[in-house]
């Protein structure tokens, strides 16, 4: 028999887990602590339609409130973790009762990183919340200049949606091309001449040197001695977990050791979503989150293993994003590769991209071709699984 | 009516686009599960939409896959 069950966090990863154990047949009491306002909601909207048609919480919600009460879940909204107690099984709150659990999912998820330098500034924000994307989508007006730190997917979707505004956008990445790091030059390169041809400026190789403004940044000068005037700028250098809370504990402030089905070190306390490391067994490591189905994975398989249900191996996780009206998927890990080799049109947007290490498929990137997911799926999985 | 849908149950990933746009064919459990029977352009979007191209459509009557 299960006890009270305790969800620290309102993403994706726990929307899911309180899902499943209600689905699963839980009828012991589930709280979930939300940090923000809002009842749990999708964020990959964020960064894509929401900058462009506004920010609609109704449309974003996972449920609507009616779900929570005939379910059951108490939404504790606009409340934070404070401190765990793993051994009495407490977990403290900001400004609300401390709460006893008898299995504890912790879901608190990542925050976007910030720079020093920018810090004070009123017009740089981050992209993570529903609140970020109202101010950006509110900046991204035609002859608006929004300057973009960090060429990942985040800030490749905001330049993206600004020149759907009729926005002017520049990005600063201080790698040698978008996502270079991960996908390689070649990809990083197909990635510059998109946005080059979309009329989004890039600065590669290139950092922020110093910053003008008075409470607003008017221009920064970049290491590579340009200077770029703006109205807003956009920190999208990526995100750490959101774990201060466990200062004290075993756990944090790095991403939590989780293994496959989410238990953490300490008993009847589980992780996921993009404040775990979660073990992969096919590849036998800790991966981090991140990305929108490990998460969604992730609280699932975590709601199975505290009332000691088996759950089904977990898929091949992809992920996507929207450029310029091309939509891009991604899955498995070319990190490891040593050679990509291209099949398609990379000038009309309409390729696959096989990534290989020694001869074997370790990772596939879509671009424009959505329907061939499943083989790309079925590629990976009979040479890495 | 004549379309079906079926779903890759290790393909699906539960984002729930395929029960918003038909819930009277699609249900989202731990992974979406068809449920019942709807209109046969409402089946192709719901597989078009999903972003694991997890549904595949197939007309009964001529056993075509149409999705994917």
């Amino acid at each position: 028999m299960i006890g009270d069950i305790v969800i620290a966090g309102g993403g994706l990863a726990a929307q899911r887990c309180a899902e499943t154990l209600r689905r699963s047949g839980h009828d012991g009491r589930i709280v979930m602590v939300c940090e923000e306002r809002s009842r749990p909601y999708d964020r990959p909207p964020l960064s894509k339609e929401a900058l462009h048609d506004g920010v609609d919480m109704d449309a974003l919600s996972f449920r609507p409130d009616a779900w929570y009460t005939d379910n059951d879940v108490e939404l504790l909204l606009g409340t934070g973790a404070r401190g765990l107690r793993a051994e009495e099984r407490v977990l403290e709150l900001d400004g609300a009762p401390a709460l006893h659990w008898d299995r504890l999912l912790i879901a608190t998820g990542s925050r976007p990183r910030t720079l020093a330098q920018l810090a004070r500034f009123d017009n740089v924000t981050s992209l993570r919340d529903a609140g970020d994307a109202r101010i950006l989508s509110r900046v991204l007006r035609p002859g608006a200049r929004l300057l973009i730190i960090g060429a990942g997917f985040i800030g490749q979707e905001a330049a993206s949606a600004a020149r759907r505004a009729g926005a002017d956008a520049t990005i600063i990445e201080a790698g040698a091309g978008p996502l270079s790091h991960i996908l390689g030059s070649e990809v990083g390169a197909w990635l510059s001449a998109m946005h080059h041809s979309r009329g989004v400026t890039l600065h590669l190789s290139s950092e922020v040197d110093s910053v003008s403004g008075g409470r607003e940044v008017g221009s920064v000068t970049l290491t590579d001695g340009s200077r770029v005037e703006c109205d807003h700028v956009l920190v999208a250098v990526g995100v750490t977990p959101s774990l201060d809370w466990l200062a004290g504990t075993p756990l944090g402030p790095g991403a939590i050791r989780a293994d496959a089905d989410g238990g953490t070190s300490l008993p009847g306390v589980f992780a996921a979503g993009d404040c775990a490391a979660t073990l992969d067994p096919a590849l036998g490591m800790h991966v981090p989150g991140n990305h929108w189905e490990s998460a969604a994975r992730q609280g699932t398989r975590a709601a199975k293993a505290m009332l000691g249900l088996d759950a089904p191996a977990p898929g091949i996780s992809s992920f996507w994003s929207d450029l310029h009206g091309t939509r891009i998927q991604y899955l498995g890990h070319a990190q490891s590769a040593d050679a990509v080799s291209f099949d398609g049109d990379r000038e009309a947007h309409d390729f696959t991209a096989t990534f290989t290490r020694e001869g074997r498929p370790v990772a596939v990137l879509l671009a424009g071709r959505p329907q061939q997911l499943p083989q790309a799926r079925q590629l990976l999985s009979t040479t890495t699984r | 009516m004549s379309y079906t849908a079926t779903i890759d149950a290790g393909a699906c990933s539960a984002h729930g686009d395929c029960e918003a746009i038909a819930p009277e064919v699609f249900r989202l459990d731990d992974v979406a599960v068809v449920i019942g029977s709807g209109e046969d352009e409402l089946m192709l979007e719901a597989a078009r939409a999903c972003p694991a191209v997890a549904i595949t459509i197939t007309d009964a009557g001529s056993g075509v896959q149409l999705f994917p």
